[in-house]
C-alpha cells in the first residue's frame, strides 16, 4: 500500500494517519463485536 | 472533474485580512468571567465525584457531610448540573468570546448584548443553586418528571439557557456584520465553527425549553396538575443529544483550528473542516430516540430511523479523526518524526495544551467506540441504564470536551490575564493524572455495567450486588480519587497562573491559530453558506421528530401528580 | 464539462482520507445491518407501545390491580409487575425451566427501571405506559431484576426475583 508516490515533490500523504486509524477501526470492530456477541447470546425479547 | 491546483486563479479577498487581532479589554473580561464561574463550577461539582465513587466501594462519606448535603443524590446532582451543564456551558460561551472576535479580527458588534446573556445565565445559576442546595431539587441533571423540584430550579435552568441565548446572538450579529463586510471571503474556520455550535445550541434548546414552559415549570407551580413524562422524556432528550454535540463541537473547534498551530503542523483540509461542522448541524439533533430505545410509548420504527440517524452522525466525527491526526501528522513529521509512527512522540507532548488534548483525543478513541454500541438499536438492551454509561460519558465530556478545555485554559487564561503558565512541568503531569485516573474509572464502570450494575445507583447500600461486581466497584473508586487529584491540581495551577505577577507582554502566549495546506479561498462556495444547511437541518428535524412529537403531544395525558418528598 | 466564466473550486479530497470515509461508511453500514438481523431474524426487539393506564387508578383497576403471574398455557406465562417506590410487587416470580414469560410492567408513581440479569430484558417503567418484552428461561436458577432509574431515596434498595425451577 505504501508504495513509493509518483506525486510533485513535498506532496504530503497521511500515511501515519492511516495507520493509526486502521488500529481504531480494528478495535472499534472487536469490541463493538464483543458486545454484540453478548446480545446475541442472551436470547430473544420477542421470540 | 477538474482538478484546482494552485496555479488556479484564487478569487481575490477585496480586503487584506489584519494578521492579527487584540481583544479589547472587555472582552478579556467577558471571557475571564465565564471562565472563572466555569472553573468555580468544575471545582465544585468534582468534589462530589470521589464520594459517589467511594460509595460504590462501601466507603459512604455522605453521612459525615449531613449538615450541608443530605444525601447521595443530592451530591450526584450537584456534580451532574456544575460538572456537565455549567462547566461546560459557561466555558464554551467564554471561549468562543474569544475565537470568534478574534478569528473575524473585530471587536463584539454589540458588546452590551454579550454581558447581558452572560448576567443571564449568571443569575439562572444562582436562582437553580439555591433550591438543589436546599435538597429542594435533588433530581439529577435529566430532572425526569414526576420527580418535581422547586420552580426555582426550572426558573434558573431556563435563565441559563435564556443566557446562553443571548451571548449566542451577540455572536451571531458580530459574525453577518464581518459577511456583509466581507464579500466572497470565505469565514474563517474558527469563528464559522464556533457560530454553527452556537446555532445548533439554540435549536437543539428548544426541546427543554418547551419541556420546561410548557409542563415543568406551570405544574412546579400548581398551574398543571400533572404531567406526561413518555412526552417530557421526548421534549429532553430532543435537547440531550444534540446537548453532547455542544460539549464537543468547541473541542473540535481548537482541534482543527489551533491545535495544529501549536504541534507545528497545519490543517490537513480546511473543507472537510467545514463540512464535518455542517454535518454535525444538520444531524445532531433529529437523533434523541437513540436515549429512548427501552421507552415503552416511542413505535419501534422511530427507534431505528434515528438508530440509522445516529450512525450517520458518527460519520462526521470519523471524518474529525482523519484530518485532525493528519494535521497532527504534518507537524510531528515537520518536528523530524519520521516512519510510520515516529511523528507521534515527536510532537511537542511536554506543552502542557497539546498534552491534554492528545490524551483527550485518546480517550474519545474509547468513548467514541462506547458510544457506537450505545447508538446500536437493540445492542442497547445490553448497556442501557447500567454503569456502562457513565462510563461512556466520562470518556466523552469528562475526557474529550474536559481535558481539551483544561487544555485550552493553560494558554487562555494567561493570554487573557496577561501572565505565563505557572508549572507547566505540573500542568502536564495533571493531564495525565487525569488520563490514568480516567482509564481506571471508564473501565471499570464499562466492566461493572456489563455485569449489570445499573447507573445512579448508591451500590454501597444495594443489597443485591454480587461479589463478582466488587473488584470493578472497588477500581471506581481508585479512578475516582486520581480523578480528583487531577481536577485539584488544574483549579490550583489556574488559580496561582491568575494570581501571579504580570508578565512582559512578549513572554504572555499567543492565540494559536493554525493555517490550511489549501488557502480557504479554494474550498468549494457550498461549504461557506448558511441557508442550505440550514434548510436542510430544520426538515430533517421535521421529519425524523414531527410525526412523533405531533401524536405524543395530540395525545398527551397529564396524569401524574408531582413527588417531591422522597429523596 | 464546461465551465463556466468565474471557476468555482470544486471539493477536493486527499484520496487517503477519501478511503478513510468510504471504510468508515462501510463499518457503519455494517454495524446497522447486523442489529437489523439481530431484530428481524433473531427477535432481539426493543419495547413497543403497549398500553396507555392512569397512574393514579392503575393500582386499583386493570390488569395491575391484581399484579402476579398467571398461567396461560403449559410453558406460557404472563407476569403484571407494579413498580412503586422502592419495591416491585410481586417481588418474586416462579416459573419452570423452558417456558416463555411475557412481562407487563408499569409505575403508579415516578418513573422506575427494569433490567432481568442474564437476559435482553432492559425497559424504562415510565408511569401512564405499560412496558412489555418476552423471553424464553433456559437455564434454571435465580435471577434479579433491578430498577435502574433513579426513583428516590430507596433506589438502591429495589429489586426482584425471577426464580426458574427444573
Amino acid at each position: 500500500m505504501a508504495g513509493p508516490e509518483s506525486h510533485s515533490e513535498g506532496e504530503f500523504h497521511p500515511r501515519g494517519t492511516v495507520a493509526v486509524l486502521v488500529i481504531f477501526a480494528v478495535t472499534l470492530a472487536v469490541l463493538w463485536g464483543s458486545i454484540y456477541l453478548i446480545l446475541v447470546s442472551q436470547g430473544a425479547t420477542m421470540p | 472533474m477538474t482538478a484546482i491546483t494552485s496555479t488556479t486563479a484564487v478569487p481575490a479577498a477585496p480586503v487584506a485580512r489584519p494578521a492579527t487581532y487584540a481583544l479589547s479589554a472587555t472582552e478579556k473580561r467577558l471571557v475571564g468571567l465565564n471562565v472563572l464561574v466555569a472553573v468555580l463550577a468544575l471545582f465544585i461539582g468534582s468534589l462530589f465525584g470521589p464520594l459517589q465513587a467511594l460509595e460504590h466501594a462501601r466507603v459512604d462519606l455522605y453521612p459525615l457531610l449531613q449538615p450541608l448535603l443530605k444525601s447521595y443524590y443530592q451530591g450526584l446532582t450537584l456534580h451532574g448540573v456544575l460538572n456537565a451543564l455549567v462547566w461546560t456551558t459557561f466555558f464554551i460561551t467564554g471561549f468562543f468570546t474569544l475565537t470568534i472576535p478574534f478569528a473575524l479580527r473585530r471587536p463584539l458588534a454589540a458588546p452590551k448584548l454579550n454581558w447581558a446573556g452572560f448576567i443571564v445565565q449568571t443569575l439562572g445559576l444562582l436562582t437553580a443553586a439555591v433550591p438543589i442546595l436546599l435538597n429542594q431539587a435533588s433530581v439529577l441533571y435529566t430532572f425526569y418528571p414526576p420527580l418535581q423540584a422547586h420552580f426555582t430550579f426550572y426558573v434558573g435552568l431556563t435563565l441559563v439557557v435564556v443566557g446562553s441565548w443571548i451571548q449566542g446572538y451577540g455572536f451571531y450579529i458580530t459574525f453577518y456584520r464581518w459577511r456583509k463586510d466581507n464579500p466572497g471571503v470565505r469565514s474563517p474556520l474558527m469563528a464559522l465553527g464556533s457560530v454553527i455550535t452556537m446555532v445548533l445550541w439554540q435549536i437543539a434548546t428548544l426541546g427543554v425549553a418547551v419541556e420546561i414552559l410548557t409542563q415543568l415549570l406551570p405544574w412546579s407551580l400548581g398551574l398543571l396538575k400533572g404531567v406526561d413524562p413518555q412526552l417530557n422524556r421526548t421534549y429532553f432528550w430532543f435537547t440531550g443529544h444534540p446537548l453532547v454535540y455542544f460539549w464537543l463541537l468547541p473541542a473540535y473547534v481548537s482541534w482543527y483550528t489551533m491545535l495544529p498551530k501549536q504541534v507545528d503542523g497545519k490543517l490537513f483540509s480546511d473543507a472537510l473542516a467545514r463540512f464535518a461542522f455542517w454535518l454535525f448541524l444538520f444531524l445532531s439533533v433529529p437523533l434523541g430516540f437513540h436515549h429512548q430505545y427501552v421507552d415503552p410509548g416511542v413505535p419501534p420504527m422511530w427507534k431505528y430511523i434515528h438508530a440509522i440517524l445516529t450512525y450517520a452522525v458518527a460519520f462526521p466525527s470519523m471524518l474529525t479523526a482523519f484530518t485532525v491526526i493528519a494535521s497532527l501528522e504534518v507537524g510531528g513529521r515537520a518536528r523530524g518524526g519520521k516512519g510510520l509512527f515516529g511523528w507521534i512522540p515527536a510532537l511537542p507532548w511536554r506543552t502542557p495544551s497539546v498534552n491534554h488534548q492528545l490524551l483527550a483525543g485518546i480517550l474519545f478513541f474509547l468513548g467514541g467506540i462506547g458510544g457506537i454500541v450505545n447508538a446500536s438499536y437493540n445492542v442497547n438492551l445490553v448497556v442501557h441504564n447500567t454503569a456502562w454509561v457513565p462510563g461512556h460519558f466520562h470518556l466523552t465530556v469528562a475526557s474529550a470536551v474536559t481535558l481539551s478545555f483544561m487544555g485550552i485554559a493553560y494558554w487562555m487564561v494567561p493570554h487573557i490575564t496577561g501572565r505565563t503558565l505557572w508549572a507547566p512541568k505540573l500542568a502536564v503531569i495533571q493531564g495525565w493524572v487525569w488520563f490514568v485516573g480516567m482509564l481506571i474509572f471508564a473501565t471499570a464502570q464499562h466492566r461493572v455495567g456489563l455485569l449489570g450494575a445499573p447507573r445512579r445507583t448508591p451500590l454501597g447500600q444495594a443489597p443485591y450486588v454480587p461479589a463478582s461486581w466488587q473488584p470493578w466497584t472497588f477500581l471506581t473508586a481508585i479512578g475516582g480519587v486520581i480523578l480528583f487529584v487531577g481536577v485539584i491540581l488544574f483549579v490550583v495551577i489556574i488559580l496561582v497562573t491568575v494570581l501571579r505577577k504580570p508578565a512582559h507582554p512578549s513572554q504572555v502566549p499567543a492565540i494559536p491559530e493554525a493555517e490550511a495546506l489549501q488557502d480557504p479561498q479554494l474550498t468549494p462556495a457550498w461549504l461557506d453558506r448558511w441557508a442550505p444547511w440550514l434548510v436542510a437541518t430544520v426538515a430533517l428535524i421535521l421529519i425524523a421528530y414531527g410525526p412523533q412529537l405531533i401524536y405524543q403531544i395530540a395525545n398527551m395525558s397529564n396524569t401524574s401528580p408531582g413527588f417531591n418528598n422522597i429523596w | 464539462m464546461t465551465p463556466s466564466q468565474t471557476p468555482q473550486p470544486s471539493l477536493q479530497i486527499d484520496r487517503y482520507e477519501r478511503g478513510w470515509m468510504i471504510a468508515a461508511i462501510v463499518l457503519l453500514a455494517t454495524f446497522a445491518l447486523a442489529v437489523t438481523v439481530a431484530g428481524a431474524a433473531m427477535g432481539i426487539q426493543l419495547p413497543a407501545p403497549e398500553l396507555r393506564v392512569n397512574p393514579q387508578t392503575v393500582a386499583s383497576e386493570g390488569p395491575f390491580a391484581q399484579p402476579g403471574v398467571r398461567e396461560l398455557a403449559p410453558g406460557r406465562y404472563e407476569a403484571y409487575i407494579m413498580s412503586q417506590t422502592w419495591l416491585f410487587i410481586p417481588r418474586e416470580i416462579k416459573i419452570p425451566k423452558g417456558s416463555e414469560i411475557t412481562l407487563y410492567v408499569t409505575s403508579k408513581d415516578v418513573q422506575h427501571g427494569f433490567k432481568l440479569e442474564g437476559t435482553n430484558i432492559n425497559m424504562m417503567v415510565i408511569p401512564g405506559q405499560v412496558s412489555r418484552l418476552t423471553f424464553r428461561a433456559e437455564k434454571p436458577g435465580t435471577y434479579n431484576f433491578i430498577c435502574h432509574e433513579y426513583c428516590g431515596l430507596g433506589h438502591a434498595a429495589m429489586f426482584g426475583t425471577l426464580i426458574v425451577t427444573e
